[in-house]
Parts: C-alpha cells; structure tokens; sequence
C-alpha cells in the first residue's frame, strides 16, 4: 500500500507531466521552469476550480496570473490578445482546468471512474488556496500558473 | 471529399478550438454544425445529415452518453460515425462508450495529428 509521502510524490509528478503537456499541446504555452507556488498567495489571480465525485473523490484548482490566462486564451482560441473578453478567458481557463484534472486522474492508476463538475472561476484581488493538496507551479511566458490537486484516497 | 462536421460542447471556446485544429489538420470542412448538448445536437441532426459526429461527455441537458445511446436507437442515424472528444481516458470510461456505439475516442490533450488521424481511421479514407 502506497504511503502518503508516496502519494504526494507520485500527484506531483503527474501534475508536472500532465501541465506540461497540456500546456503545450492545446495552448502553445511551454514551461519555463518550475515556480514557487506559495508565490501567488496574495496576488491578483485568475482562480479555477472544480471538485469531482468518483472512485476517488476530490478537488482541483487552477490560479493563473491574469496576464498568462489571457494569453492561454488567445492561443487556445487562435485569436490576439487584444480580442479576447473576459468571459472567454474564463472558459478557456475553465477548459485547462477540466483537461489538466482528467488527464492527471487518468493516469493515476488507482483510479476507477470519475465526474467532473464544471469549474468555477473567480478574480480575487489577494488569492488564497481554496483546498488543501498537492501544490505545482509553472513559470510560462507571461508569468506563472498554479495547480492544487487533493485525491481523497479514503475508502478505496 | 469535403466533409460536414457537428461538433457537440457545451464550452464555445472548445467548439472553436476543435475547428481550429480541423483547419490545422489538414482535413478539408464543407461545413461545421454546433450543438451545446445531446438535445440541441438531435435536433441538429433532424434537419441535416453530417459525415462525423465530435461529441463531448460531460454536458448538461444531455451528456454524451445518453446523446450516443439515442442516436445509435434511431433508424436513420444508427450508422453515423462518432468521435468522443474526452479529457476521462478511464478504462470504465471508453468501454462505455464504445459499447454505446462510439466509433472512436479521442483524449484531451490533442493535437492536429491525433485528429486527423481518428477522422481517418473512422472513415476509412485519407484526407491527405
């Protein structure tokens, strides 16, 4: 039976593999280096999330700093910067959020099945993780994005 | 062979962002269909026949499950190639699928050439 430490371990390094792969497939967004995740605390963050109900259960939250989650957009969409609204930098983000979150628990291979419930965004002006787990962080072109990944392993 | 496509999402940025690696693709488009559930796709397809149908899972109204299962129920439109376009890549997940009748299933993150490469292999043409 694997070990918390273990675990962790293993989450973060299929959230690494998956974001990056993400990154670079959908949104033409190749990762830099690693960043440090505790620094979005307290910046103005674009800020995703979306629990989901399985075998196992969990949450997922994706934080972006607003000028990379334009560009993740743009690219997704294949527009320029200047095109993109609001909203449409929502879902696009809502999109990341959804694709990164399948893709990882996908290739977690203790897991049996899983639903998605659709992600939520929101702008807070000083971001504070909502949910406590496995935290990565990227440095992309325009500045970083962080993702947060809690596998609720109890019961399985 | 131009072909006419329907793509099933609920996210608009997703329906364009298939139709951009469409065009990336390679695959020449006669026309694109869009629907925002399995019950808008159905009603789509009532007025019009299309040679592939992309369709997402998780969508509200009608998920991909259910849309696969009816259209796989109608006479008329049983035989009609379907793709699902999923970020679940569970074994239980595609199994699902494909034994609703699915012809084929694609894993977010794709590209152009994974694309291209399950529209033809559904058809059994190519598009070069």
């Amino acid at each position: 039976m694997l070990e918390a430490n273990d675990t962790d371990a293993l989450v973060a390094a299929l959230l690494d593999s998956c974001c990056e792969q993400v990154l670079e497939t959908m949104f033409f967004a190749p990762v830099l280096e690693p960043a440090d995740p505790a620094s979005s605390s307290g910046a103005a963050r674009v800020d995703t999330r979306l629990t989901f109900e399985g075998k196992p259960s969990g949450a997922f939250e994706v934080d972006a700093d607003p000028g990379v989650a334009r560009t993740m957009a743009a690219n997704f969409l294949g527009v320029e910067e200047s095109e993109v609204n609001e909203q449409q930098v929502d879902e696009v983000l809502a999109e990341f959020t959804n694709m990164t979150c399948g893709s990882a628990l996908s290739s977690l291979g203790c897991v049996e099945y899983f639903h998605l419930a659709t992600p939520r965004t929101s702008r807070p002006v000083e971001f504070a993780p909502s949910i406590n787990g496995v935290r990565r962080a990227f440095l992309l072109e325009n500045g970083t994005l962080g993702v947060c990944l809690r596998v609720d392993l109890d019961g399985m | 062979m131009a072909l006419k496509i329907l793509i099933v999402d609920d996210s608009p940025a997703m329906r364009a962002f298939v139709r951009r690696v469409m065009r990336l693709s390679g695959i020449e488009v006669e026309q694109y269909m869009e629907a925002g559930n399995g019950v808008e796709a159905l009603a789509a397809l009532e007025s019009s026949g299309v040679d592939v149908v992309l369709t997402d899972i998780n969508m509200p109204v009608m998920d991909g499950e259910d849309f696969v299962r009816r259209l796989r129920g109608s006479d008329r439109m049983q035989a009609m190639p379907i793709i699902v376009i999923s970020t679940d890549a569970t074994t239980h997940r595609i199994q699902t699928l494909l034994s609703l009748g699915a012809n084929g299933y694609l894993q977010k993150p794709f590209g152009p050439e994974q694309l291209r490469n399950e529209v033809e292999r559904i058809l059994g043409v190519n598009h070069a």
